[in-house]
């Protein structure tokens, strides 16, 4: 079992919000025995779907935070990562894919590419995850699979191709033809765990015959074996079989499965899939960097005798206590070995090493590269890399969204107030979007993430799990400060007061950065600054961007050059460096023109096309800049960017212009410049703020 | 602007009688697969929208991200060949003035299209003062579709350019010179230009001039990269 690395898989799943991803999984697990009933999402024995465990998610009927299960199918062992579909809780779908060697692409029948297929399809090229596509709901009232495999070449650009065609749609869909076997499976027994082989009905052989020249065509792009057997008609399944995974794990082809996880068709193959064409964990490089060489990249071997390299990439608060997930992609770790976090270089002793399996743990003595596990009471962050001390490597970054909307919060009693505190923590730590702090001025706290949904459900975790009891403002739009030139700075930090001095001077400019981060750029010369305090320089620098002197919103990022300065032997230090460096930027900041950037929404609306004028004019009305209108049957889809802060209340909106019949998603696009009107309103319900602070 | 406009591939009409196609009339691109229809048509878009005029581009093959990705790359190769240092205000004038209304499916009709274009202006003020259709197939289209265009084009005021895909073993002019597959409508378009590759670049031409003999020595020669007008 071992060693098998060949039969193992770690594959996330991920689509639209509802696309049925958690209805799915409920049934690999019932397929692969991990559960003896099935439960449905919002159904109505009230149990819910075994995924989603949060006691929220199965009220909501919406899957939050991802989770990882075990299972095994056919002599494989499958990790699964289910997804949370609404953009909200993207984060979770970046750090599943971040440690995900393959994926299942679900896409709704009658939907098909929606726009998070779109932004999922985004995060999958982003960590070049290999997929295989599978077509839900073919029960469904427009289920038109074919028309989907065309909106995968169209509008995400994939190399498609159907790998089965339906039996019947919609109420008449009762099973798919496998274009490989060329065989029509059906799916018996009350939960369609019966797989019955039958021959192809008549009526849509020549299709199917259709159909699979496509796919061999497709097919031998990836194999001159295959090739030539079509050329000399021998094709065989294994043949294909081959060159479709070749395609799959080169992302150059995608192939699709289609079926309907609520009427249990098609989910066995979609598994048979997944042992078949997506890659083991030794299939796909992984990357990490070096901190010993100076970040050089550096390659992982999938190999149990070389050093630990491991990724802790979700944190989860559970009955028993914290779980840990973890990745190993290096080495092996047993119970009560040593390991290091490369962050902060701390040790910690691995007490449980457990697997989930559907809710429940198996613990296990010693786990190896490749494989997905957790550990019990390790105290970490979301994204931190362990070794065993031998390696100091550190796992490339995640690409973290910034918060957009944020919510004062204050707790209802003192017993809250500690609560909340203790829950706020806790929740950072898991979510990397998740972000609070103490407003200086109101004392207030507050609490930003990725949309109202998000911060909402926090609020709502903080009540049920920690019992605290919070009072939350009206969301406010999470602005941010960026200057607009570039200014030179010289400050001098002296102080003289008894012992021993300070005495620090910088100099250098600021200047905009392209891509809205911070950097830090060092051209001192000659020592004029020692080396050795330079890291408290650019410390001093960023410790001034969280909060700007326009108006007091975050800094969006600069570039901060530094090319001189002055040092004295005895009175410099850290201290008096960081010192000079917030100097120097108070001294710059303001002259460098800063300006009030507001987080700018790509919005999609879609609507029966009757409503396109009354979609067009409420876009308009919010400061939204409309780019496009796609009629797509009956359908039209209106794309705009709409700051945010003009898109609360918008779903009420929306669906009192269109009798509910129109739905829309968002997610965050880019920061810009506030309009000139708005920066005064801010101003001057900001100067309002600290006057009346100063009465109190 | 001045620059761009000595390089837009609508030098061309600078030759010819009127120097522009005008409200009310349709124009036409024609060349054979992969020679830059749709390169020039943005090029005539770009042309609009830098003299703050409205765009409508009507795309019936792909979505707008498509169509989008099509624009940035172009736009690039233009600020690049313009050295254009600060190009953050033009970005600006293209997102302000250039709408994208994308037929998938097959599901375009004239009237749809009408009912498009009078939201726009209803509810948005978009007036565009240029349509382009890219991706229409001329080969299936009856007279009757362009016979609506042309309605369209004087109802709104607005000029409307199309691309047209020719074939290289189609090689056969009507009467008038007009090649395959304009033919048959030549008589509904005011401008017809020809786009062909020769070995220093792509040649347009101007086949047809509002109602003037088109004069013969009109050729603009592009630079088959970047699709600007070569001097
Ligand atoms: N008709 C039909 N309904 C389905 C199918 N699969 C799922 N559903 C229903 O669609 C709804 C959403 O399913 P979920 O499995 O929760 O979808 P999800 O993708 O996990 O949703 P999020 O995690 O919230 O993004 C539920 O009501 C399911 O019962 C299907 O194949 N056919
Ligand atoms: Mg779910």
């Amino acid at each position: 079992m071992v060693n098998d690395i060949n039969k193992l898989r770690n594959i996330g799943i991920s689509a639209h919000i509802d696309s049925g991803k958690t209805t799915l999984t409920e049934r690999i697990l019932f397929y692969t025995k991990r559960i003896f009933a099935i439960h449905e999402v919002k159904g109505k024995d009230g149990v819910g779907a075994t995924m989603d465990s949060m006691e929220l998610e199965r009220e909501r009927g919406i899957t939050i935070a991802s989770a990882a299960t075990h299972c095994e199918w056919k002599g494989y062992r499958i990790n699964i990562i289910d997804t949370p579909g609404h953009v909200d809780f993207t984060i979770e779908v970046e750090r599943a894919l971040r440690v995900m060697d393959g994926a299942i692409l679900i896409l709704c029948a009658v939907g098909g590419v929606q726009s998070q297929s779109i932004t999922v399809d985004r995060q999958m090229n982003r960590y070049k995850v290999p997929r295989i596509a599978f077509i839900n709901k073919c029960d469904r009232s427009g289920a038109d699979p074919y028309k989907v495999v065309e909106q995968l070449r169209r509008k995400l650009n994939h190399n498609a191709v159907l790998m089965q065609i339906p039996i019947g749609l919609e109420d008449k869909f009762s099973g798919v033809v496998d274009l490989v076997s060329m065989k029509a499976l059906y799916f018996e027994g009350v939960n369609g765990e019966e797989v019955r082989t039958g021959e192809i009905p008549a009526e849509i052989l020549e299709q199917a015959q259709a159909q699979r020249e496509e796919l061999l065509d497709a097919a031998s792009m990836f194999s001159d074996d295959l090739m030539e057997a079509i050329l000399e008609d021998r094709v065989s399944d294994d043949l294909i079989c081959q060159a479709v995974r070749e395609g799959t794990l080169s992302r150059k082809l995608t192939p699709v499965f289609i079926g309907s996880a609520y009427k249990n068709v098609g989910v066995q193959l979609v598994l048979d899939a997944v042992n078949q064409y997506l890659p083991a964990p030794d299939e796909v490089e992984n990357m990490s960097l070096d901190l010993g060489q100076d970040e050089k990249e550096v390659s992982l071997k999938t190999d149990p005798e070389m050093p630990v390299v491991a990724l802790a990439f979700k944190l989860e608060v559970t009955p028993y206590g914290q779980l840990t997930y973890l990745r190993i992609y290096q080495g092996s770790i047993g119970k009560g070995d040593n390991l290091i976090i490369t962050r902060t270089r701390r040790k910690l002793k691995v007490g449980r090493l457990v697997r989930m399996h559907a809710g429940q743990m198996e613990d296990l003595t010693r786990a190896y590269a490749g494989d997905i596990v957790a550990l019990f009471g390790v105290d970490c962050n979301s994204g931190d890399t362990f070794t065993d001390g031998r390696l100091h490597y550190s796992m490339s970054s995640m690409f973290v969204p910034e918060p957009v909307i944020s919510l004062a919060i204050n707790p209802k009693d003192h017993k809250a107030q500690n609560n909340m505190s203790r829950a706020l923590n806790r929740f950072v730590k898991e979510d990397p979007t998740f972000r609070s702090h103490v407003d200086q001025e109101s004392g207030e706290t507050i609490v930003s993430g990725m949309g109202e949904l998000h911060l909402d459900v926090y609020v709502e975790r903080m009540r049920r799990e920690f019992s605290a009891e919070v009072e939350t403002g009206n969301p406010q739009v999470a602005y941010r400060e960026a200057i607009t030139r570039r200014i030179s700075f010289d400050y001098i930090h002296k102080k003289q007061t008894g012992g021993s001095g300070q005495y620090g001077r910088v100099a250098g400019f600021m200047e905009p950065s392209d891509e809205g981060v911070y950097e830090f750029v060092s051209q001192v010369k000659g020592g004029v600054i020692p080396t050795e305090f330079l890291p408290a320089v650019d410390k001093g620098f960023q410790s001034c961007l969280t909060k700007g002197q326009a108006l007091g919103f975050p800094v969006l990022g600069m570039r901060v050059t530094v090319n001189d300065g002055q040092s004295h032997s005895v009175d410099s230090s850290e201290r008096a460096f960081r010192q000079a460096a917030i100097g120097a930027f108070r001294q710059a900041y303001m002259k460098a023109k800063p300006v009030i950037l507001e987080p700018i929404m790509k919005v999609s609306v879609e609507s029966p096309s009757e409503y396109q004028g009354s979609v067009l004019s409420s876009i308009n009305q919010r400061r939204g800049l409309i780019t496009s209108s796609t009629e797509d049957g009956t359908f039209t889809i209106v794309e705009a960017e709409v700051p945010l802060a003009e898109m609360f209340g918008y779903a009420t909106v929306l669906r009192s212009l269109t009798q509910g019949k129109a739905e829309f998603t968002m997610e965050f696009s880019r920061y810009a410049k506030v309009p000139e009107s708005i920066a005064k309103e801010l101003k001057s319900s900001a100067e309002k703020r600290s006057k009346g602070e100063k009465k109190s | 602007m001045k620059d761009f406009i000595s390089v837009s591939p609508l030098k061309v009409l600078e030759k010819s009688s009127r120097k522009s196609l005008g409200p009310g009339n349709l124009g036409v691109l024609i060349a054979r697969a992969g020679v830059g229809k749709t390169a020039c048509l943005i090029h005539i878009a770009f042309d609009r929208i830098f003299r703050q005029e409205k765009l409508v581009h009507i795309s019936l093959e792909e979505g707008p991200e498509k169509v989008t990705s099509y624009y940035n790359v172009m736009y690039y190769d233009l600020v690049k060949a313009l050295n254009i240092a600060d190009e953050s205000e033009i970005r600006l004038l293209i997102d302000r003035n250039r709408m994208i209304l994308a037929y998938l499916k097959q599901s375009f009709e004239t009237e749809r299209l009408r009912i498009s274009l009078k939201n726009l202006a209803e509810n948005l003020e978009f007036r565009p003062d240029t349509l382009i259709v890219d991706g229409l197939d001329f080969e299936r289209a009856e007279r009757t579709l362009f016979e609506g265009f042309k309605d369209i084009a004087k109802e709104f005021d607005a000029e409307v350019w199309f691309s047209a895909l020719s074939h290289r073993h189609i090689t056969e002019v009507n009467e008038r010179g007009i090649p395959h597959p304009c033919q048959q409508f030549d008589d509904l378009f005011s401008i017809i230009i020809e786009l062909k590759p020769g070995t220093s670049g792509v040649f347009l031409n101007l086949l047809k001039d509002h109602d003037n003999p088109a004069i013969v020595d009109n050729g603009v020669r592009l630079d088959p990269n970047t699709f600007l007008a070569l001097s």
